[in-house]
């Protein structure tokens, strides 16, 4: 894996990590809940190494 | 707040549900390995890796069958899967595999050359993960794959490609297509690893013939053809005008243009000895016009769409009711590599390449691709390769 795939890895952990701590913020959206999970889909798929 | 919390609890939950649901088929089909039976040719299989060790512990390295003949004679490189979604050349490989026994020369094959592309699919276009191919004793499964190597495996992409050495500008995307990456270096982004090991295995055993094999959509005028460069034209045109004459079918040539980098049949000829030949095969099932990208457009080559254009000669190829079924393509890739090899050999004796035991464009038409695969079920586990 070179640097610079292992620098957007960090950076898809971190983009989920910021979308998970919204996701659990938010009080009011039950719309803005589900664009945050929908946004998660490719980056946990990319994290896992599944797509 | 308990609501809040059952409501962000279910939503969590329906997600992982989502992503059991459609991620486990795509992890089935990454780690999904294909068993290829050696055949009575086979003397040994390597790794790529032997000859790019920057393939080592990485999902591009890949099988390569060599088969040595009784006598000494000239050297062939044959490719399959350089575009995983054209699975003919997949396929013809397979059929050399399985049944060719070489009497003058070597044959190396590399059947899954981009092993990560193979392992990738395209699900906005709605391909089908896997496709089947009959055969006498039952059915063997293959991965469907697509064009680019996984993202899984080479990521990020750039902005633009600049080629290595030539420096042209190509499509981002042709960073991860083995077909655009030749002749590759050692140390470079993944996809030129795979070609750098190709390009080591000719210059290192000093390969004569490399043939690339691939499918082409009938709407794109570089389909149903041999594309080759400048020294290999004359192979190439003696080939294409006897399989017509003698087995009826048309394989024009193409030249290969010297201003497009990064293509098997331009830079393999321009970086080693070796003389490079690029055959398509007219492919219905990449063309965009068409229905459901189903196995069975893949296998069978008939869409009504298709027949309506070629109704109003909008078509590259001849085109019918019959469609373009996957044995005339793989029929076609076989009679083609045997007919270069042929011409080669007849025009360079010392280094002939002789082989036997492969079915011609007639003999698959009529018994199928599957008739000339072996059951691994029954084979010798040791000589079944996982790929």
């Amino acid at each position: 894996m070179t640097a610079v795939m292992i620098a957007y890895y960090v950076l898809s952990a971190f983009l989920l990590a910021l979308l998970g701590a919204n996701f659990v913020r938010e009080k009011k959206s039950r719309n803005d809940l589900v664009l945050y999970l929908l946004v998660m889909i490719p980056l946990i798929l990319r994290l896992l190494r599944v797509k | 707040m308990k609501r809040e919390v059952l409501l962000k609890a279910g939503l969590a939950a329906g997600l992982a549900a989502l992503l059991v649901w459609g991620g486990l088929p795509l992890y089935r089909h990454r780690h999904f390995d294909l068993p290829i039976v050696e055949g009575p040719g086979v003397s040994g299989v390597v790794r790529l890796k032997a000859y790019s060790p920057g393939l080592a512990g990485t999902m591009a390295d890949t099988a390569v069958f060599v088969l040595r003949g009784r006598e000494p004679g000239g050297k062939a490189i044959l490719l399959g899967d350089t575009h995983a979604n054209e699975p003919e050349g997949l396929l013809a490989t397979l059929i050399f595999i399985e049944n060719a026994v070489v009497d003058k020369g070597t044959l190396y094959i590399i059947p899954v050359f981009n092993n990560s592309a193979s392992r990738n699919t395209r699900p906005g276009d709605g391909y089908p993960l896997y496709f089947e191919v009959p055969t006498d004793w039952g059915s063997v499964r293959f991965r469907m794959g697509n064009r680019d190597a996984s993202p899984l495996d080479q990521w990020p992409d750039p902005d633009v490609y600049i080629h290595y050495p030539e420096r042209q500008l190509l499509s981002y995307i042709d960073i991860r297509n083995v077909n655009r990456t030749w002749p590759g270096r050692p140390g470079g982004p993944l996809m030129e690893r795979v070609t750098y090991g190709a390009m080591e295995i000719m210059r290192r055993e000093k390969v004569d013939v490399a043939v690339d094999m691939h499918g082409a959509e009938t709407m794109f005028p570089v389909t149903n053809c041999i594309v080759a460069p400048e020294r290999s034209v004359k192979i190439a045109t003696l080939a294409a005008l006897t399989v017509k004459a003698a087995e009826g079918f048309e394989d024009h040539v193409e030249p290969s243009p010297a201003g497009f980098r990064g293509l098997s049949h331009r830079e393999i000829g321009d970086h080693s000895g070796t003389m490079p030949f690029l055959l398509e095969a007219p492919i219905p099932f990449l063309d965009q016009p068409t229905g459901p990208k189903t196995t069975k457009l893949l296998m069978d080559g008939k869409d009504p769409f298709l027949l309506s254009l070629a109704g109003k000669k909008k078509l590259f190829v001849p085109y019918d009711a019959a469609g373009w079924s996957m044995e005339r393509r793989v029929g076609q890739h076989c009679s083609v590599v045997l007919e270069i090899l042929r011409q080669f050999s007849r025009k360079n004796p010392d280094k002939a390449v002789v082989i036997r035991g492969v079915p011609r464009y007639a003999d698959i038409v009529k018994h199928g691709v599957g008739h000339y695969f072996s059951d691994p079920a029954k084979a010798d586990a040791e000589k079944v390769v996982r790929n």
